[in-house]
Protein backbone atom coordinates (compact mmCIF):
# COMPACT_ATOMS: atom_id res chain seq x y z
CA UNK A 1 0.00 0.00 0.00
CA UNK A 2 3.15 1.99 0.12
CA UNK A 3 3.87 4.84 -2.65
CA UNK A 4 0.11 4.44 -4.19
CA UNK A 5 0.16 7.55 -6.61
CA UNK A 6 3.48 8.89 -8.34
CA UNK A 7 6.25 7.52 -5.79
CA UNK A 8 8.83 9.77 -5.00
CA UNK A 9 11.31 7.91 -7.73
CA UNK A 10 9.38 8.99 -10.89
CA UNK A 11 9.58 12.83 -9.75
CA UNK A 12 13.34 12.73 -8.58
CA UNK A 13 14.33 10.56 -11.46
CA UNK A 14 13.05 13.06 -14.07
CA UNK A 15 15.35 15.10 -15.15
CA UNK A 16 15.73 18.68 -13.67
CA UNK A 17 16.89 21.63 -15.66
CA UNK A 18 19.94 23.04 -14.13
CA UNK A 19 19.19 25.67 -11.88
CA UNK A 20 20.60 29.13 -12.64
CA UNK A 21 20.54 30.01 -8.98
CA UNK A 22 22.77 27.02 -6.68
CA UNK A 23 21.05 24.67 -4.72
CA UNK A 24 22.61 24.66 -1.01
CA UNK A 25 24.38 21.60 -0.01
CA UNK A 26 22.97 19.93 3.03
CA UNK A 27 26.02 20.33 4.71
CA UNK A 28 25.46 23.68 3.92
CA UNK A 29 21.90 23.63 5.68
CA UNK A 30 23.14 21.32 8.71
CA UNK A 31 25.56 23.95 9.06
CA UNK A 32 23.12 27.45 9.47
CA UNK A 33 20.19 25.59 10.13
CA UNK A 34 21.19 22.07 12.04
CA UNK A 35 20.88 18.70 11.60
CA UNK A 36 16.97 18.77 11.84
CA UNK A 37 16.60 20.76 9.05
CA UNK A 38 18.62 18.97 7.10
CA UNK A 39 17.20 16.01 7.25
CA UNK A 40 13.67 17.84 6.35
CA UNK A 41 15.88 19.38 3.87
CA UNK A 42 17.68 15.95 2.92
CA UNK A 43 13.78 14.19 2.07
CA UNK A 44 12.19 17.30 0.18
CA UNK A 45 11.05 15.56 -2.99
CA UNK A 46 9.60 13.00 -0.42
CA UNK A 47 7.52 15.52 0.99
CA UNK A 48 6.95 17.10 -1.84
CA UNK A 49 5.80 13.98 -3.77
CA UNK A 50 3.09 13.58 -0.92
CA UNK A 51 2.16 17.16 -1.42
CA UNK A 52 1.50 16.16 -4.87
CA UNK A 53 -0.73 13.49 -3.79
CA UNK A 54 -2.48 15.41 -1.71
CA UNK A 55 -2.92 18.25 -4.50
CA UNK A 56 -4.24 15.20 -7.47
CA UNK A 57 -6.70 14.10 -4.25
CA UNK A 58 -7.90 17.35 -3.83
CA UNK A 59 -8.83 17.66 -7.65
CA UNK A 60 -10.35 14.25 -8.23
CA UNK A 61 -12.48 14.82 -5.12
CA UNK A 62 -13.72 18.16 -6.31
CA UNK A 63 -14.34 16.86 -9.32
CA UNK A 64 -16.30 14.06 -7.74
CA UNK A 65 -17.95 16.33 -5.34
CA UNK A 66 -18.91 18.64 -8.29
CA UNK A 67 -20.22 15.81 -10.53
CA UNK A 68 -22.46 14.57 -8.25
CA UNK A 69 -22.77 17.51 -6.19
CA UNK A 70 -23.81 20.25 -8.95
CA UNK A 71 -26.97 17.92 -10.37
CA UNK A 72 -28.24 17.36 -5.89
CA UNK A 73 -28.11 20.93 -6.22
CA UNK A 74 -30.21 21.19 -8.84
CA UNK A 75 -32.18 18.47 -8.27
CA UNK A 76 -32.82 19.83 -4.74
CA UNK A 77 -33.87 23.20 -6.10
CA UNK A 78 -36.16 22.35 -9.50
CA UNK A 79 -36.91 18.32 -9.18
CA UNK A 80 -39.87 17.12 -7.49
CA UNK A 81 -41.02 13.96 -5.22
CA UNK A 82 -39.25 10.92 -5.08
CA UNK A 83 -35.55 12.52 -6.39
CA UNK A 84 -35.62 15.19 -4.23
CA UNK A 85 -36.42 14.02 -1.13
CA UNK A 86 -33.98 11.03 -1.88
CA UNK A 87 -31.12 13.28 -2.64
CA UNK A 88 -31.37 15.30 0.37
CA UNK A 89 -31.60 12.19 2.61
CA UNK A 90 -28.32 10.91 1.29
CA UNK A 91 -26.79 14.62 1.53
CA UNK A 92 -28.51 14.74 5.76
CA UNK A 93 -26.39 11.14 5.37
CA UNK A 94 -23.45 12.54 4.62
CA UNK A 95 -22.87 15.71 6.25
CA UNK A 96 -23.66 13.84 9.30
CA UNK A 97 -21.14 11.25 9.04
CA UNK A 98 -17.75 11.92 10.20
CA UNK A 99 -15.31 12.12 7.11
CA UNK A 100 -13.02 9.80 8.97
CA UNK A 101 -15.81 7.11 9.03
CA UNK A 102 -16.72 7.47 5.61
CA UNK A 103 -13.37 6.99 4.52
CA UNK A 104 -13.10 4.06 6.61
CA UNK A 105 -16.19 2.54 5.13
CA UNK A 106 -14.92 3.43 1.35
CA UNK A 107 -11.71 2.05 1.99
CA UNK A 108 -12.68 -1.51 4.00
CA UNK A 109 -16.40 -1.84 3.31
CA UNK A 110 -16.89 -0.93 -0.39
CA UNK A 111 -15.64 -3.41 -3.03
CA UNK A 112 -13.05 -0.78 -4.41
CA UNK A 113 -11.89 -3.63 -6.34
CA UNK A 114 -14.53 -3.29 -9.12
CA UNK A 115 -14.37 0.65 -9.21
CA UNK A 116 -10.32 0.44 -9.41
CA UNK A 117 -10.12 -2.15 -11.88
CA UNK A 118 -11.61 0.24 -15.04
CA UNK A 119 -10.23 3.35 -13.59
CA UNK A 120 -6.47 1.66 -13.64
CA UNK A 121 -7.35 0.34 -17.20
CA UNK A 122 -8.46 3.54 -18.52
CA UNK A 123 -5.32 4.90 -16.67
CA UNK A 124 -2.41 1.93 -18.53
CA UNK A 125 -4.45 2.70 -21.81
CA UNK A 126 -3.31 6.44 -21.31
CA UNK A 127 -0.20 5.39 -20.47
CA UNK A 128 0.63 3.11 -23.42
CA UNK A 129 -0.70 6.15 -25.78
CA UNK A 130 1.88 8.50 -23.62
CA UNK A 131 4.87 5.58 -24.01
CA UNK A 132 6.51 7.17 -26.47
CA UNK A 133 6.71 10.62 -24.90
CA UNK A 134 8.22 11.25 -21.41
CA UNK A 135 5.20 11.60 -19.71
CA UNK A 136 3.73 9.23 -17.71
CA UNK A 137 0.23 8.29 -15.81
CA UNK A 138 1.06 7.60 -11.83
CA UNK A 139 -0.39 4.46 -11.11
CA UNK A 140 -3.43 4.36 -9.00
CA UNK A 141 -4.21 2.60 -6.14
CA UNK A 142 -6.97 1.66 -3.80
CA UNK A 143 -6.08 3.67 -1.22
CA UNK A 144 -6.33 6.66 -3.25
CA UNK A 145 -9.69 5.86 -4.88
CA UNK A 146 -11.17 5.30 -1.71
CA UNK A 147 -10.04 8.73 -0.36
CA UNK A 148 -11.44 10.12 -3.72
CA UNK A 149 -14.78 8.70 -2.89
CA UNK A 150 -15.06 9.12 0.48
CA UNK A 151 -13.82 13.14 0.42
CA UNK A 152 -15.71 13.50 -3.29
CA UNK A 153 -19.26 12.53 -1.83
CA UNK A 154 -18.70 14.24 1.32
CA UNK A 155 -17.83 16.91 -0.81
CA UNK A 156 -20.77 16.53 -3.12
CA UNK A 157 -23.23 16.51 0.00
CA UNK A 158 -21.70 20.06 0.61
CA UNK A 159 -21.32 21.24 -2.84
CA UNK A 160 -25.09 20.45 -3.30
CA UNK A 161 -25.81 23.02 -0.70
CA UNK A 162 -24.08 25.72 -2.53
CA UNK A 163 -25.60 25.33 -5.71
CA UNK A 164 -28.90 24.55 -4.14
CA UNK A 165 -28.50 28.14 -2.45
CA UNK A 166 -27.06 29.88 -5.31
CA UNK A 167 -29.89 28.94 -7.56
CA UNK A 168 -32.24 29.77 -5.31
CA UNK A 169 -30.91 32.67 -4.81
CA UNK A 170 -31.57 33.87 -8.93
CA UNK A 171 -35.23 35.45 -8.88
CA UNK A 172 -37.88 34.17 -9.74
CA UNK A 173 -38.27 36.90 -12.45
CA UNK A 174 -35.27 35.35 -14.53
CA UNK A 175 -37.74 32.54 -14.88
CA UNK A 176 -40.33 34.34 -15.86
CA UNK A 177 -38.49 36.24 -18.29
CA UNK A 178 -36.81 33.91 -19.81
CA UNK A 179 -40.04 31.72 -20.82
CA UNK A 180 -41.70 34.81 -21.98
CA UNK A 181 -39.79 34.91 -24.89
CA UNK A 182 -40.58 31.28 -25.32
CA UNK A 183 -37.27 29.30 -24.22
CA UNK A 184 -38.01 25.81 -22.23
CA UNK A 185 -37.97 26.02 -18.72
CA UNK A 186 -34.64 23.79 -18.98
CA UNK A 187 -33.67 26.00 -21.68
CA UNK A 188 -34.04 28.86 -18.82
CA UNK A 189 -32.15 27.04 -16.41
CA UNK A 190 -29.37 26.22 -19.01
CA UNK A 191 -28.85 29.73 -20.64
CA UNK A 192 -30.11 31.92 -17.61
CA UNK A 193 -29.83 30.54 -14.38
CA UNK A 194 -27.13 28.57 -14.29
CA UNK A 195 -24.29 30.96 -15.62
CA UNK A 196 -25.65 33.53 -12.78
CA UNK A 197 -25.58 30.77 -10.35
CA UNK A 198 -22.09 29.76 -10.91
CA UNK A 199 -20.66 32.76 -10.23
CA UNK A 200 -22.67 33.45 -6.69
CA UNK A 201 -21.68 30.12 -6.01
CA UNK A 202 -17.68 30.74 -5.93
CA UNK A 203 -17.41 32.49 -2.63
CA UNK A 204 -18.68 29.27 -1.15
CA UNK A 205 -16.66 26.71 -3.72
CA UNK A 206 -13.49 28.37 -1.96
CA UNK A 207 -14.55 27.27 1.08
CA UNK A 208 -15.18 23.99 0.15
CA UNK A 209 -11.99 23.66 -1.11
CA UNK A 210 -10.24 24.87 1.54
CA UNK A 211 -12.12 22.12 3.15
CA UNK A 212 -11.87 19.37 1.13
CA UNK A 213 -7.49 20.05 0.94
CA UNK A 214 -7.17 19.71 4.36
CA UNK A 215 -9.10 17.20 5.24
CA UNK A 216 -7.03 15.43 2.39
CA UNK A 217 -4.96 14.37 5.32
CA UNK A 218 -7.48 11.97 7.02
CA UNK A 219 -7.07 9.82 4.17
CA UNK A 220 -3.28 8.85 6.49
CA UNK A 221 -5.66 7.06 8.64
CA UNK A 222 -6.52 4.45 5.21
CA UNK A 223 -2.22 4.71 4.59
CA UNK A 224 -2.66 6.54 1.20
CA UNK A 225 0.89 8.29 1.11
CA UNK A 226 -0.44 11.86 0.83
CA UNK A 227 1.94 14.69 2.87
CA UNK A 228 0.39 13.78 6.22
CA UNK A 229 1.31 10.45 5.96
CA UNK A 230 5.13 11.34 4.80
CA UNK A 231 5.73 13.69 7.13
CA UNK A 232 4.88 10.98 9.92
CA UNK A 233 6.95 8.66 7.87
CA UNK A 234 9.83 10.95 8.35
CA UNK A 235 9.34 11.89 12.18
CA UNK A 236 9.17 8.44 13.01
CA UNK A 237 12.65 7.85 11.49
CA UNK A 238 14.04 10.78 13.10
CA UNK A 239 12.08 11.12 16.17
CA UNK A 240 14.17 14.71 16.84
CA UNK A 241 12.67 16.84 13.91
CA UNK A 242 8.97 16.16 14.55
CA UNK A 243 8.64 20.41 14.94
CA UNK A 244 10.74 21.04 12.00
CA UNK A 245 9.11 18.38 9.89
CA UNK A 246 5.53 19.23 10.72
CA UNK A 247 6.08 22.96 10.37
CA UNK A 248 7.28 22.60 6.60
CA UNK A 249 4.29 20.26 5.97
CA UNK A 250 2.18 23.25 7.18
CA UNK A 251 3.84 25.82 5.16
CA UNK A 252 3.14 23.13 2.36
CA UNK A 253 -0.53 23.18 2.95
CA UNK A 254 -0.60 27.07 3.45
CA UNK A 255 0.93 27.84 0.24
CA UNK A 256 -1.62 25.39 -1.63
CA UNK A 257 -4.70 26.83 -0.03
CA UNK A 258 -3.43 30.63 -0.09
CA UNK A 259 -2.27 30.23 -3.66
CA UNK A 260 -5.63 28.64 -4.99
CA UNK A 261 -7.50 30.84 -2.73
CA UNK A 262 -5.58 33.81 -4.35
CA UNK A 263 -6.41 32.59 -7.71
CA UNK A 264 -10.08 31.70 -7.09
CA UNK A 265 -10.34 35.58 -6.09
CA UNK A 266 -8.92 36.40 -9.34
CA UNK A 267 -10.98 34.25 -11.37
CA UNK A 268 -14.13 35.48 -9.55
CA UNK A 269 -13.25 39.68 -9.92
CA UNK A 270 -12.16 38.57 -13.82
CA UNK A 271 -15.46 36.93 -14.09
CA UNK A 272 -17.69 38.95 -12.88
CA UNK A 273 -20.69 40.91 -14.06
CA UNK A 274 -19.58 44.90 -14.84
CA UNK A 275 -21.45 46.73 -12.57
CA UNK A 276 -21.87 44.34 -9.82
CA UNK A 277 -19.83 43.74 -6.45
CA UNK A 278 -18.24 41.25 -6.32
CA UNK B 1 -48.77 50.81 -39.91
CA UNK B 2 -49.70 53.85 -39.29
CA UNK B 3 -52.84 54.84 -36.96
CA UNK B 4 -54.83 55.80 -40.23
CA UNK B 5 -54.68 52.64 -41.45
CA UNK B 6 -55.53 51.04 -37.99
CA UNK B 7 -58.77 53.02 -37.59
CA UNK B 8 -59.59 54.65 -34.26
CA UNK B 9 -61.58 53.70 -31.38
CA UNK B 10 -63.84 56.29 -32.47
CA UNK B 11 -64.37 55.61 -36.38
CA UNK B 12 -64.06 52.05 -35.67
CA UNK B 13 -66.63 49.27 -34.79
CA UNK B 14 -65.12 47.49 -31.80
CA UNK B 15 -64.60 43.17 -32.71
CA UNK B 16 -64.49 43.54 -36.48
CA UNK B 17 -60.69 42.80 -35.87
CA UNK B 18 -60.02 40.85 -33.34
CA UNK B 19 -56.70 39.48 -32.50
CA UNK B 20 -57.08 38.71 -28.70
CA UNK B 21 -60.07 37.53 -26.86
CA UNK B 22 -60.69 36.10 -23.95
CA UNK B 23 -63.58 34.24 -22.46
CA UNK B 24 -65.01 34.16 -19.06
CA UNK B 25 -61.79 33.52 -17.52
CA UNK B 26 -61.51 32.80 -14.27
CA UNK B 27 -58.71 32.17 -11.36
CA UNK B 28 -58.63 31.26 -8.19
CA UNK B 29 -54.95 31.48 -5.32
CA UNK B 30 -56.94 29.17 -2.83
CA UNK B 31 -60.15 30.24 -1.39
CA UNK B 32 -58.79 34.10 -2.79
CA UNK B 33 -60.89 34.61 -6.43
CA UNK B 34 -58.47 36.79 -8.76
CA UNK B 35 -60.22 36.71 -11.61
CA UNK B 36 -64.20 36.13 -11.83
CA UNK B 37 -65.53 35.65 -15.81
CA UNK B 38 -63.43 38.24 -16.92
CA UNK B 39 -64.38 38.74 -21.11
CA UNK B 40 -62.59 41.46 -23.15
CA UNK B 41 -61.68 41.86 -27.26
CA UNK B 42 -58.84 43.46 -28.00
CA UNK B 43 -58.26 44.71 -31.44
CA UNK B 44 -55.73 44.44 -34.07
CA UNK B 45 -54.00 48.11 -33.45
CA UNK B 46 -55.77 48.53 -30.05
CA UNK B 47 -53.90 49.86 -27.28
CA UNK B 48 -55.79 48.60 -24.19
CA UNK B 49 -54.94 50.00 -21.08
CA UNK B 50 -56.40 47.89 -17.55
CA UNK B 51 -56.20 50.05 -14.47
CA UNK B 52 -57.82 49.40 -11.14
CA UNK B 53 -56.40 49.34 -7.34
CA UNK B 54 -54.06 46.68 -5.97
CA UNK B 55 -54.98 43.02 -6.24
CA UNK B 56 -57.61 43.82 -8.68
CA UNK B 57 -56.44 41.13 -11.03
CA UNK B 58 -54.62 43.00 -13.64
CA UNK B 59 -51.46 41.04 -13.42
CA UNK B 60 -52.66 37.98 -13.28
CA UNK B 61 -54.61 38.64 -16.11
CA UNK B 62 -51.18 39.75 -18.30
CA UNK B 63 -49.77 36.57 -16.93
CA UNK B 64 -52.70 34.06 -17.84
CA UNK B 65 -52.85 35.79 -21.47
CA UNK B 66 -49.21 34.24 -22.15
CA UNK B 67 -49.60 31.16 -19.80
CA UNK B 68 -47.36 32.51 -17.23
CA UNK B 69 -50.33 31.76 -15.42
CA UNK B 70 -52.74 28.71 -16.11
CA UNK B 71 -56.85 30.25 -15.57
CA UNK B 72 -59.03 28.20 -13.76
CA UNK B 73 -61.40 27.86 -16.24
CA UNK B 74 -62.48 30.26 -19.52
CA UNK B 75 -60.68 30.73 -22.70
CA UNK B 76 -58.38 33.04 -24.18
CA UNK B 77 -57.77 33.31 -28.39
CA UNK B 78 -54.97 34.99 -29.93
CA UNK B 79 -56.31 35.01 -33.40
CA UNK B 80 -57.21 30.82 -33.86
CA UNK B 81 -54.98 29.75 -31.81
CA UNK B 82 -56.55 28.46 -28.19
CA UNK B 83 -53.93 29.77 -25.86
CA UNK B 84 -55.30 28.22 -22.76
CA UNK B 85 -56.04 24.77 -24.67
CA UNK B 86 -53.93 22.26 -23.05
CA UNK B 87 -52.41 21.11 -26.10
CA UNK B 88 -51.32 24.48 -26.97
CA UNK B 89 -47.43 25.04 -26.55
CA UNK B 90 -46.91 27.54 -24.24
CA UNK B 91 -43.67 28.29 -26.13
CA UNK B 92 -45.78 29.20 -29.33
CA UNK B 93 -47.70 31.24 -27.65
CA UNK B 94 -44.89 33.35 -25.73
CA UNK B 95 -43.32 33.32 -29.14
CA UNK B 96 -46.08 35.69 -30.31
CA UNK B 97 -46.41 37.45 -27.61
CA UNK B 98 -44.27 39.95 -25.89
CA UNK B 99 -43.92 40.35 -22.61
CA UNK B 100 -42.29 44.16 -20.03
CA UNK B 101 -42.53 43.33 -16.52
CA UNK B 102 -42.54 45.88 -13.59
CA UNK B 103 -39.58 44.42 -12.45
CA UNK B 104 -38.09 44.69 -15.88
CA UNK B 105 -35.85 41.12 -15.03
CA UNK B 106 -33.01 41.60 -17.49
CA UNK B 107 -30.58 38.90 -17.91
CA UNK B 108 -27.72 40.19 -15.18
CA UNK B 109 -25.38 38.06 -16.84
CA UNK B 110 -25.41 39.15 -20.32
CA UNK B 111 -24.90 42.50 -22.13
CA UNK B 112 -27.92 44.48 -23.49
CA UNK B 113 -27.24 43.31 -27.12
CA UNK B 114 -27.09 39.52 -25.73
CA UNK B 115 -30.02 40.32 -23.38
CA UNK B 116 -31.82 40.78 -26.77
CA UNK B 117 -30.13 38.05 -29.29
CA UNK B 118 -30.61 35.00 -26.40
CA UNK B 119 -33.94 34.67 -27.65
CA UNK B 120 -32.85 34.80 -31.12
CA UNK B 121 -30.37 32.60 -30.55
CA UNK B 122 -31.99 29.54 -28.51
CA UNK B 123 -35.85 30.05 -29.21
CA UNK B 124 -35.54 31.04 -33.30
CA UNK B 125 -32.31 29.19 -34.02
CA UNK B 126 -31.08 32.38 -35.79
CA UNK B 127 -27.15 32.31 -36.12
CA UNK B 128 -25.10 34.25 -33.93
CA UNK B 129 -24.30 37.35 -36.28
CA UNK B 130 -27.84 37.65 -37.58
CA UNK B 131 -29.04 37.75 -34.50
CA UNK B 132 -26.95 40.52 -33.73
CA UNK B 133 -27.92 42.82 -36.41
CA UNK B 134 -31.26 42.32 -35.27
CA UNK B 135 -30.60 42.90 -31.80
CA UNK B 136 -28.92 45.91 -32.53
CA UNK B 137 -31.80 47.45 -34.83
CA UNK B 138 -34.73 46.70 -32.27
CA UNK B 139 -31.77 48.43 -29.25
CA UNK B 140 -31.54 51.62 -31.55
CA UNK B 141 -35.25 51.29 -31.84
CA UNK B 142 -35.77 52.20 -28.02
CA UNK B 143 -32.74 54.67 -28.59
CA UNK B 144 -30.22 52.60 -27.02
CA UNK B 145 -27.35 51.70 -29.96
CA UNK B 146 -24.98 53.18 -28.02
CA UNK B 147 -25.27 50.82 -24.64
CA UNK B 148 -25.31 47.73 -26.68
CA UNK B 149 -22.21 46.25 -24.96
CA UNK B 150 -22.98 47.42 -21.17
CA UNK B 151 -24.12 45.00 -18.58
CA UNK B 152 -27.68 45.96 -16.70
CA UNK B 153 -25.69 46.63 -14.02
CA UNK B 154 -24.33 49.54 -15.93
CA UNK B 155 -27.89 50.82 -16.96
CA UNK B 156 -30.21 53.25 -15.38
CA UNK B 157 -33.61 52.21 -14.51
CA UNK B 158 -35.05 53.79 -17.60
CA UNK B 159 -32.23 52.18 -19.76
CA UNK B 160 -33.44 48.74 -18.24
CA UNK B 161 -36.65 49.01 -19.41
CA UNK B 162 -36.25 50.17 -22.60
CA UNK B 163 -33.44 47.05 -23.24
CA UNK B 164 -36.39 44.64 -21.47
CA UNK B 165 -38.62 46.45 -24.66
CA UNK B 166 -36.55 45.78 -27.73
CA UNK B 167 -35.93 42.24 -26.30
CA UNK B 168 -39.18 41.63 -26.36
CA UNK B 169 -39.79 43.19 -29.76
CA UNK B 170 -37.16 41.40 -31.18
CA UNK B 171 -38.92 38.49 -31.21
CA UNK B 172 -41.88 40.00 -33.54
CA UNK B 173 -44.67 39.90 -31.61
CA UNK B 174 -48.07 40.41 -32.67
CA UNK B 175 -49.07 41.86 -29.22
CA UNK B 176 -47.16 43.21 -26.21
CA UNK B 177 -48.36 43.06 -22.47
CA UNK B 178 -46.62 45.36 -20.54
CA UNK B 179 -46.96 44.94 -17.19
CA UNK B 180 -46.59 48.21 -15.29
CA UNK B 181 -43.71 49.15 -17.21
CA UNK B 182 -42.61 52.17 -15.04
CA UNK B 183 -43.73 51.88 -11.63
CA UNK B 184 -41.03 50.90 -10.44
CA UNK B 185 -38.91 54.26 -11.50
CA UNK B 186 -38.53 57.46 -10.82
CA UNK B 187 -40.67 59.48 -12.70
CA UNK B 188 -38.07 61.61 -15.06
CA UNK B 189 -36.90 57.95 -16.06
CA UNK B 190 -40.44 56.84 -16.41
CA UNK B 191 -40.82 59.43 -19.36
CA UNK B 192 -37.95 57.64 -21.44
CA UNK B 193 -39.63 54.45 -21.22
CA UNK B 194 -43.30 55.67 -21.92
CA UNK B 195 -42.01 58.10 -24.95
CA UNK B 196 -40.30 54.52 -26.28
CA UNK B 197 -44.25 52.98 -25.75
CA UNK B 198 -46.01 55.62 -27.20
CA UNK B 199 -43.80 55.46 -30.60
CA UNK B 200 -45.17 51.74 -30.38
CA UNK B 201 -48.62 52.67 -30.46
CA UNK B 202 -47.56 55.06 -33.26
CA UNK B 203 -46.25 52.42 -35.09
CA UNK B 204 -49.93 50.28 -34.70
CA UNK B 205 -48.17 47.54 -32.44
CA UNK B 206 -51.10 45.72 -30.43
CA UNK B 207 -51.07 46.43 -26.63
CA UNK B 208 -52.40 45.23 -23.50
CA UNK B 209 -51.10 48.06 -20.75
CA UNK B 210 -51.38 47.44 -16.80
CA UNK B 211 -50.55 51.31 -15.93
CA UNK B 212 -51.12 54.15 -13.74
CA UNK B 213 -49.65 56.45 -16.03
CA UNK B 214 -52.77 58.09 -17.52
CA UNK B 215 -50.92 60.71 -18.98
CA UNK B 216 -50.10 57.52 -21.37
CA UNK B 217 -53.71 56.54 -21.06
CA UNK B 218 -55.25 59.51 -22.26
CA UNK B 219 -53.15 59.95 -25.12
CA UNK B 220 -52.18 56.25 -26.65
CA UNK B 221 -55.33 54.00 -24.93
CA UNK B 222 -58.02 52.95 -27.48
CA UNK B 223 -59.87 51.47 -24.95
CA UNK B 224 -59.77 51.59 -20.71
CA UNK B 225 -60.66 48.93 -19.01
CA UNK B 226 -61.18 49.21 -14.93
CA UNK B 227 -60.64 45.79 -13.10
CA UNK B 228 -61.63 45.89 -9.27
CA UNK B 229 -62.05 43.01 -7.44
CA UNK B 230 -61.55 40.44 -10.66
CA UNK B 231 -64.04 41.68 -12.38
CA UNK B 232 -64.49 44.30 -14.96
CA UNK B 233 -66.18 46.88 -13.93
CA UNK B 234 -66.52 49.19 -16.67
CA UNK B 235 -64.58 49.55 -20.31
CA UNK B 236 -64.94 52.12 -22.74
CA UNK B 237 -62.76 55.07 -24.82
CA UNK B 238 -60.50 56.89 -22.27
CA UNK B 239 -62.45 59.80 -22.55
CA UNK B 240 -65.78 58.37 -21.44
CA UNK B 241 -63.66 56.45 -18.39
CA UNK B 242 -61.96 59.86 -17.48
CA UNK B 243 -64.97 62.10 -17.41
CA UNK B 244 -68.31 60.55 -17.76
CA UNK B 245 -67.73 57.10 -16.21
CA UNK B 246 -70.85 55.10 -15.93
CA UNK B 247 -70.10 53.63 -12.12
CA UNK B 248 -69.29 55.59 -9.22
CA UNK B 249 -66.29 53.03 -8.10
CA UNK B 250 -64.58 53.70 -11.38
CA UNK B 251 -65.33 57.34 -10.71
CA UNK B 252 -63.66 56.84 -6.85
CA UNK B 253 -60.59 54.95 -8.46
CA UNK B 254 -59.87 57.96 -11.23
CA UNK B 255 -60.73 60.36 -8.49
CA UNK B 256 -58.19 58.87 -6.47
CA UNK B 257 -54.89 58.58 -8.32
CA UNK B 258 -55.63 62.02 -9.85
CA UNK B 259 -54.25 63.32 -6.15
CA UNK B 260 -51.01 60.78 -6.44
Amino acid sequence: MEALLAPVETVAAFPLPELAVAVPSEEAVAEVLGEDWAFVYRNRWHLLGGAAVTVALTATSLLLGFLAGFPAGAIETYGSGYSRSLVRKLGVLLRGTPILVIMIYAFFVLPIGIVVGPVVAVLEGLDSLLAPTPLAVPAVGEAFVAATIALGLRSAAYQSQIFRGALASVGEGQMRAARSVGMSRLGAIRHVIVPQALRRSVPGFQNEFTIVLKDTSIAFAIGLGELLKRSNDLFTQQTTAVLEIILAASLIYFVLTFGTNRGLDYASERYAIPGEGT
Amino acid sequence: MSRETAGTADDREPGTDPLLRIEDVRKSYGSEEVLRDVSMTVDRGDVEVLVGPSGSGKSTLLQCINRLTEVDSGRIFLEDLEITAPETDPNEVRGRIGMVFQDINLFTHLTARKNVTLGLEKVRGMDREEARLRADEELDRVGLADQADSYPAQLSGGQKQRVGIARALAMDPELMLFDEPTSALDPELSNEVLAVMEQLVEEGMTMVVVTHEMRFARGGATGITFLDEGEIVERGPPETLFENPDHERTARFFESIRHD
